[in-house]
């Protein structure tokens, strides 16, 4: 009995004590605290990368359990967006994942698949200024902020200088006319009539030629000031289509497509870029990469994509996205998973040292800028394409990429000849998009 | 004149076919051995023989692990199968109660469905139980009967004369005795052909472990790991081929020791030349 | 005692082996009939777990949810009408995907059973050594499916695959195969003929069930090779032929993994398998049903109206599965003895 009133006691107290610990923090009492220095935790990040990629993030993240010892990490990768979704609703979500698909990110904040970094961002005052605003449109979804950017790709045009050089060509195109007028010089047939060497592919889905990255170029906007979708009533649009093919029929759609089917993968060492078999081509800045190591032979040169005849003003830019990183739902050590967030997202050091790993663009502007940032000769370019101020990315949704398959499809009918009326078509689209985003209520 | 015309005939088709069904494999096999510049030539044939594919295969990905899972779900999935549906079958065939055809219909019904019909409420009560991520919800139901087994199991059983189970009945056994006793050993080629049947499906599943495994790299199965194999940007086809003819060396083996039962089975139904 | 049994259970005439069946016991009798019905429950009992737990309630659940809109992350909302009328109004792909696993169907039942019966027939022909044929008719079928689509993807490539080479051989410009809209399809029905061994062993057992007299008695009395494959053969193998055609009517509506693996890798996407930009490759015509319903639920996050597809892909099995059954009544395959 004696005993009893001050054991009581004790662990009234010490139960004070801890909640008292645990609560100030201030802010909201939601939001988890980072783990104190003498806490060990383990945390777990998943990502898409694999192999020589994997060792690149995996020396990034051991940066961040250097300067936080408490921390482990334990990395998993070719963990790609499917895997995520399906952990999240098994309830086997890991604390950290890495996202390729920005795509998907209206959907992640939506049903809050990944959780909102708001809250933490305001208590630990991180400067999303310092992020480009065509990165933060791509992060972020209806004012809910559920995600970090976590470097990006860019897009500019490849272009072989021998084959330049060959065809008396001096410089690389910077309208959508002199793509043509180069394209049309440099293009060499077989004696059959098939095609040798394309001067510029022009059928949309081949490599890298999507919509998403030809769009900004046209000055196509996806949507309206209201968030509508915009196919039919932006001129853009119109004049991408139109201009395509007239390029395909320079071609002829049959040569075209036998060709484009004879052509290597895109990532392998056979990509028809890399062969010589195309002279001109749109790419991201990753492509470089592949080149130097796949291809070497190969002569080539980068400079910003061409745009529409009448938009030489906004020359320069192209489309943005990239990599995504959240907390997704169900994670068990948030506190500690914002930490390694905050860490790769927003500090120089491992956003460069990624970057120059994984040949993508840091996605802050202090990175950008960073003399230890080894983007140079054919890389060049792209640092400035990324901070170009006319570069955009695709707007975010809550149905994901449907809508960009939706105005493929349309795309690949309307490039082998089976959409007659352009203007009804894209009509068509627009309601088609409208109405999937509505199912999606 | 004419049957010597038509024994070559019969023998010219046969011959066709047989190159028809054997050439994809063999190039198959070929491509695994060539070298990875060389599989994405016209090349029909290897240059060297690169042996060494096969073995890169299991450093590129753990395929050794792959093949546990796949072995662990076909033979539980099966041996459930078997403790359930063999006596299922037995109360359709040979038992007899008001509503026996109706239930048939139930497994007829059951048989057909597609699983993707019933995919979503299913996921959605293993995550409840907290069984995703591994191969259990596609093991586990079949300790209360597989459909497609029970049916043919059924048409088996059916066959078996009466007789034998009412003169076992009438010599006082139980029915389970009957089961045990006289009616399985006589079902034993059907009950092999049913186990093998059962067997090759769940090695070959591919929808059921991309449901329930596939964020789970630790479970997956052989055609999880086959899919994957692509690495990150493109197909090496010479390892992707090695890795194709790894995935179906098992079930060949499988065949040829199972092919007894099926030549038991075809044998003992009698009389055919 | 073995698969060629479905046939004398069904239509030979002539007594089965063994005599007439002695009747059971007269039901009624009391603790004999209690006993019946304990023992009964006893060796059904899983199958009635089976059936409720596994079948019967998630049939339900779909349709529950396929009033709702859920994402699986939230709990569902209940939607009315919505689902199905987005389905037959603003769907243009799910006519498309029906489109699909029709053809598919139609062409993976026809293909798979005549080609499998002719290779059937072939190998009952040959004396010598058709153990060995067997075996390399059957191999194939053995191939999961992921394997065999990796494996086709790569011999009917346009420019480097060995089936246009062979082509070239005769002066024949081979056709683009997976990357031509027009012929993906097709080309998978190849594929499915090449792996349709299963089908053939099944009709290779039936066929050599028919007794040998009757042919003989019927080439005695001067009927031809065809006129003895119509009314002798096709009769005896009818309830195999039944399996067999059923069999691949199923196939064909959960067709699935193929087709996802086909254009996934046909397309030269780099993705991982069954992301959307390489869904149906080329040009949706390799769309199935099932991959549109997975596509949508589990990619998209909308269960809700992945369970409307669900729905409907049931109902058309429920309609061949009602075929089913009347043929086996009326076969009298269902009956006992």
């Amino acid at each position: 009995m004696k005993r009893i009133i001050p054991a009581i006691a004790v662990t009234a107290l010490a139960a004070l004590a801890l909640s008292a610990c645990s609560g100030s923090n201030g802010a909201t009492s939601s939001l988890s605290p980072a783990p104190g220095d003498d806490e060990k935790v383990t945390i777990t990040v998943w990502s898409g990368f694999a192999d020589k990629e994997l060792a690149v993030v995996d020396e990034a993240l051991a940066g961040f359990h250097k300067l936080h010892p408490n921390i482990t990490i334990k990395s998993e990768g070719s963990q790609d967006d499917d895997k995520i979704a399906q952990a999240v609703r098994g309830g086997t979500a890991p604390d950290v994942a890495i996202s390729s698909n920005a795509n998907a990110l209206g959907q992640y904040c939506k049903t809050g698949a990944f959780q909102d970094l708001g809250g933490y961002i305001k208590r630990d005052d991180v400067n999303l200024s310092n992020i480009p605003q065509a990165v933060r449109d791509y992060t972020e979804y209806k004012g809910v902020r559920c995600s970090m950017p976590l470097l990006a790709d860019d897009y500019g045009l490849y272009y072989n200088k021998a084959l330049f050089e060959k065809a008396g060509i001096t410089a690389p195109p910077k309208t959508m006319s002199e793509l043509q007028a180069d394209a049309e010089k440099l293009t060499e047939l077989n004696p059959d009539g098939s095609i040798k060497v394309a001067g510029f592919v022009p059928t949309i889905g081949f490599y890298n030629n999507r919509l998403d990255v030809w769009a900004p170029q046209f000055g196509a906007q996806w949507q309206n000031g209201k968030g509508e979708s915009s196919l039919a009533t932006s001129k853009g649009w119109t004049d991408l289509f139109t201009w395509q093919k007239k390029m395909t029929d320079f071609y002829g759609q049959d040569k075209l497509t036998a060709f484009t089917s004879a052509a290597g993968q895109k990532y392998s060492a056979d990509n028809a870029f890399q062969t010589g078999q195309i002279a001109m081509m749109f790419d991201g800045e990753f492509r470089t990469g592949f080149v130097d190591e796949q291809a070497p032979n190969i002569s080539y040169a980068t400079a910003p994509l061409p745009v529409a005849d009448g938009r030489e003003s906004s020359y320069g830019g192209s489309d943005v996205g990239g990599n995504i990183i959240g907390i997704p739902k169900g994670a068990k050590h948030v506190g500690a998973a914002w930490e390694l967030i905050k860490y790769l997202s927003t500090d120089t050091k491992p956003l460069v040292q990624l970057a120059n790993g994984l040949k993508n663009v840091p996605t802050t502007l202090d990175a950008l800028k960073s003399p230890d940032l080894k983007f140079t000769g054919t890389l060049a370019p792209f640092l400035d394409i990324f901070s170009n101020k006319n570069s955009s990315s695709l707007p975010t949704t809550s149905n994901g990429a449907a809508f960009l398959k939706t105005a493929t499809d349309f795309a690949v009918k309307w490039q082998t000849g089976g959409v007659s009326d352009l203007k009804a078509g894209l009509k068509d689209v627009d309601t088609q998009i409208t109405n999937d985003a509505a199912l999606q209520q | 004149m004419r049957s010597a015309l038509s024994w070559i005939g019969v023998h010219a088709v046969a011959i066709a076919m047989a190159i028809g069904f054997i050439a994809p494999i063999v190039f198959v096999v070929l491509t695994a051995l060539m070298s990875d510049q060389q599989a994405l030539t016209k090349d029909l044939w290897p240059h060297e023989l690169h042996w060494e594919n096969f073995a890169e295969v299991f450093q590129k990905s753990p395929m050794l692990g792959y093949f546990g899972q796949s072995l662990f779900y076909s033979l539980t999935a099966t041996a459930a199968m078997l403790l359930s549906s063999v006596p299922i079958a037995y109360g359709l065939a040979k038992l007899k109660w008001k509503g026996r055809t109706w239930t048939f219909y139930l497994v007829i019904v059951a048989m057909m469905l597609p699983p993707q019909v019933i995919a979503v409420p299913m996921y959605v009560m293993w995550a409840k139980i907290g069984l995703t991520g591994t191969l259990w919800p596609l093991i586990l139901p079949n300790f209360f009967g597989d459909a497609f087994s029970i049916f043919l199991l059924r048409q088996f059983l059916v066959a078996i004369p009466q007789s034998y189970v009412d003169s076992a009945r009438l010599d006082g056994a139980s029915e389970l005795g009957v089961l045990l006793r006289v009616i399985v050993p006589m079902a034993k080629p059907g009950i092999a052909a049913a186990a093998l049947f059962m067997f090759l499906r769940t090695w070959n599943d591919y929808f059921g472990p991309l449901l329930y495994t596939g964020e789970n790299r630790a479970n997956w199965t052989l055609s999880l790991g086959l899919a994957a194999f692509r690495s990150t940007h493109q197909v090496q086809w010479n390892l992707t081929m090695a890795a194709t003819v790894l995935v179906m060396i098992p079930v060949i083996v499988l065949f040829f020791f199972a092919q007894k039962s099926f030549i038991e089975g075809i044998k003992l139904s009698g009389v055919k030349g | 005692m073995s698969v060629q049994n479905l046939s004398t259970a069904a239509s030979l005439p002539g007594t089965p082996p063994g005599g007439s069946a002695a009747r059971a016991p007269r039901r009624g009798a009391g603790r004999a009939a209690r006993r019946n019905r304990w023992t009964v429950l006893a060796f059904m009992s899983p199958w009635i777990v089976g059936f409720g737990v596994f079948i019967a309630y998630p049939l339900l659940a779909t349709v529950f949810y396929s009033f709702t809109s859920y994402d699986l992350i939230n709990d569902p909302v209940f939607v009315g009408l919505r689902n199905y009328v987005f389905m037959f109004t603003q769907d243009p792909l799910v006519w498309v995907a029906i489109r699909n696993t029709a053809f598919l169907v139609v062409a993976i039942t026809v293909g798979r059973v005549v080609y499998g019966l002719l290779a059937a027939l072939v190998l009952t022909k040959i004396k010598r050594g058709s153990g060995v044929f067997r075996t390399l008719f059957y191999l194939p079928a053995l191939a999961p499916p992921v394997a065999a689509a990796l494996a086709f993807v790569f011999l009917f490539n346009p420019g480097t695959g060995p089936v246009n080479q062979f082509l070239a051989l005769f002066g024949v410009k081979g056709p683009l195969w997976f990357n031509d809209p027009a012929l993906a399809k097709p080309t998978l029905t190849i594929l499915a003929l090449w792996a349709s061994g299963e089908i053939m062993v099944v009709l290779l057992a039936s066929l050599l069930d028919v007794p040998a007299e009757y042919h003989e008695a019927a080439a005695l009395d001067g009927a031809g090779a065809m006129r003895r494959f119509w009314h002798i053969t096709l009769p005896s193998i009818s309830p195999v032929l039944l399996f067999a055609v059923i069999n691949s009517i199923i196939v064909g509506l959960q067709y699935f993994t193929e087709a996802v693996v086909a254009g996934a890798v046909a397309s030269g996407s780099s993705d991982a398998v069954g992301n959307i930009a390489s869904l149906g490759y080329p040009d949706n015509s390799t769309l199935t049903f099932p991959m549109w319903l997975y596509e949508q639920g589990f990619h998209s996050f909308n269960m809700g109206y992945a369970s409307t597809m669900a729905i409907v892909l049931f109902v058309v099995s429920a309609v061949f599965t009602i075929i089913l059954v009347r043929q086996l009544r009326a076969t009298g395959a269902t009956e006992e003895e």
